[in-house]
């Protein structure tokens, strides 16, 4: 079959691989009718996670139909149209009871390679790295699906793929985001970073009840999407002095209730600390440059939440714990736990609540997945987000 | 309360430090006098070479003291000596030379000097017999009643062979807020050649803390899932013995079963 594989940092390419073939009792194989290219995706691109192999498959977007099970499936059947979560999950550990997916403890075989780096092991996850179990991706015509009666949910409705392709990643990381600011109604948050996950953050904020939600980027038509689809403020921050001030200003002086943080370890600014978080990652004395994390801590009002759901890889420098200890701030994160929201974010789907597919600007033939990765890092020709079909 | 004796030993990470600092210092000026003879700013012939390998017997002989022994505090207190002699000839190189690169060694050993001796006092605070090995708990929480995971241990015979072989206890628990089964097994840990045999065990992959934490994630898994999860980087599944020589993570050209 025709697949992505990552050749080493910045190199992308469409390559011949075998078929994926049964492993496990619980596995099923997906043809892939729609796969997309995440943020996440370009960290890897970018080389800034560790443990990337040449050759490795890319890609934890995807969806399809069934064309093969194990003898352990019994909740699927060849033919079933199903989308696929990212984090791969067992649902019989105690990570799992607690429906924190993307910690499950059985699902990751290099757990040992995660705990040795974090502390402890988390899940496996398709095309991201050996650190998350080194399991081929979906960029690709067909995918293995471990412990596939947990996590595919099936589409049964005649959604079109695009409506539905995104429950395996971003929707559900955009809304444990806002889900995460315990929005009660009423609330001020701040969103950094207007790409995929930001777009749906902001759009979970408002379907949350959020009074206003601000969306802060650069790029002027990501923040026209924002302000169309979701009926949010923006705000430009290479046109802003500063953006904590302009937050303060922007809400009576007290800051955003809650703060997210949609951008992750590759975060770009202006100014000598972004040159000297360059310098010290591309030294490798830091792995993250946390700059949009430093700035929704100092932006966030006293006791209010810092959500974080851009990706960080290792370790972060000059971090305003100070600031976080002594304002009473809460910091909440995590990958997200898709089969968790599966079903409610597809019933809002049904309810036509939302229409996630306004985020895909580019769809190409996988075998143009390398330039989908062009686009999608350079932000060219107004690039949001790419679907790739087989 | 009890007071908890998990890894407890008599030597700390400091003295580990101490220990490998010496081993790489020794093993550098025995292997290469020439060059570490130019680093100090010392002349490079033949007397000084000489000089210089023999300081290197010295120092790997400590190091190697102080990684084998449980509780090495005349080995630390050895580093605090060598560390005098070196301050000494250090002084009459410099007296002779003028050399910028002998101030920065003789700065180097003053810095090595303080750890060295706040260590060896440190350890000579220590009373009662050393302790020899450390005791290591591997543990795992299987989220399966207690009754079936004992009886599934009862039928892991491989398992429980190594688990003897060892000389290691097993218990089971309840985990607290009905979480399953704890199951512990305990061992004393004491590889020959204290922290330099534990080295090359674990580089080896060959401890037995890594291999007891292997087999009870697998045997959690077997429990839990009713498989041993594999993926295309590890088609066997998990072993870390495997990890440097993991496949790309792209399907098998033959599914392994």
């Amino acid at each position: 079959m025709r697949a992505l594989c990552w050749n080493g940092v910045n190199k992308v390419e469409v390559e011949n691989v075998p078929d994926p073939k049964i492993l496990n009792d619980r596995d099923a194989i997906v043809q892939i009718t729609s796969t997309a290219i995440c943020g996440s995706d370009l960290h890897l691109l970018d080389g800034y996670v560790p443990t990337m192999k040449k050759g490795d498959v890319l890609g934890h977007e995807f969806m399809g139909e069934v064309v093969e099970v194990g003898k352990g499936v019994s909740n699927l059947s060849v033919g079933d149209r199903v989308v696929v979560p990212f984090p791969i999950a067992c649902g019989a550990c105690n990570a799992c009871n607690m429906e924190l997916y993307s910690l499950c403890e059985n699902s990751n075989p290099n757990a040992r390679i995660a705990e040795k780096m974090f502390g402890h092991p988390t899940a496996g996850i398709f095309g991201y790295s050996h650190l998350t179990g080194g399991f081929a991706g979906g960029q690709s015509e067909f995918a293995r699906v471990p412990f596939a009666d947990v996590g595919p949910i099936k589409i049964e409705n005649g959604f079109s793929d695009e409506q539905v392709l995104f429950l395996s990643d971003i929707f559900p990381t955009g809304y444990m985001g806002a889900e995460m600011c315990d929005i009660q109604g009423g609330e001020v948050i701040a969103i950094w970073g207007a790409g995929p996950v930001g777009q749906f953050a902001a759009a979970s904020a408002r379907m949350l009840g959020a009074e206003r939600v601000i969306v802060i980027d650069r790029f002027e038509y990501r923040l026209a999407i924002a302000e169309q689809h979701s009926g949010v403020e923006t705000l430009n921050y290479e046109e802003v002095d500063s953006v904590p001030e302009a937050l303060k200003e922007l809400t009576g002086g007290r800051g955003p209730d809650a703060c997210i943080d949609a951008v992750g370890m590759e975060a770009h600014f202006h100014g000598p600390l972004y040159a000297y978080d360059r310098a010290k990652q591309a030294a490798r004395m830091e792995t993250d440059r946390p700059y949009v994390l430093r700035e929704a801590i100092m932006s966030c009002r006293n006791g209010g939440i810092v959500s974080i759901v851009g990706v960080y890889g290792g370790f972060v420098d000059k971090f305003p714990m100070g600031a976080l200890m002594n304002r009473g701030l809460s910091i909440r994160t995590g990958q997200c736990h898709v089969q968790r929201y599966l079903r409610p974010l597809l019933e809002r789907v049904q309810n036509g609540e939302i229409d996630p597919s306004f985020v895909v600007t580019h769809r190409l033939p996988l075998d143009e997945a390398p330039r989908g990765y062009e686009l999608f890092k350079h932000k060219e020709d107004d690039c949001l987000k790419v679907v790739l079909k087989p | 309360m009890a007071t908890h004796s998990i890894r407890t030993r008599d030597k700390d990470s400091l003295a580990v430090f101490l220990g490998w600092f010496s081993v790489g210092l020794g093993t550098a000026q025995l292997l290469a006098p020439k060059a570490m003879c130019k680093i100090v700013g010392a002349s490079g012939d033949g007397a000084s070479r000489r000089l210089m390998r023999l300081m290197g017997a010295r120092e790997l002989t400590q190091g190697i003291g102080i990684l084998t022994r449980p509780r090495p505090t005349n080995w630390l207190w050895a580093r605090v000596a060598g560390d005098g002699l070196d301050l000494s000839l250090l002084t009459l190189t410099l007296a002779k030379n003028r050399n910028g690169r002998t101030l920065l060694a003789i700065a180097n050993v003053l810095g090595v000097t303080a750890p060295d001796v706040y260590e060896s006092l440190h350890l000579s605070r220590k009373t009662g017999e050393p302790r020899e090995g450390m005791p290591v708990r591997k543990a795992v929480t299987i989220n399966r009643p207690r009754e079936e995971v004992e009886r599934a241990w009862a039928n892991a015979q491989e398992l429980r062979e190594r688990v003897l072989e060892a000389d290691a206890t097993v218990s089971f628990s309840e985990a607290p807020g009905n979480r399953g089964t704890e199951l512990a097994v305990d061992f004393i840990e004491q590889p020959p050649a204290g922290d330099l045999g534990k080295a090359v065990q674990k580089l080896s992959g060959k401890d037995l803390a890594t291999q007891l934490a292997d087999d009870l994630r697998r045997f959690k898994q077997l429990l839990e899932t009713g498989e041993i999860v594999r993926s295309d980087a590890t088609p066997a599944g998990h072993l870390l013995a495997d990890h440097l020589k993991q496949r790309p993570a792209q399907p098998l050209e033959e599914a392994i079963r």
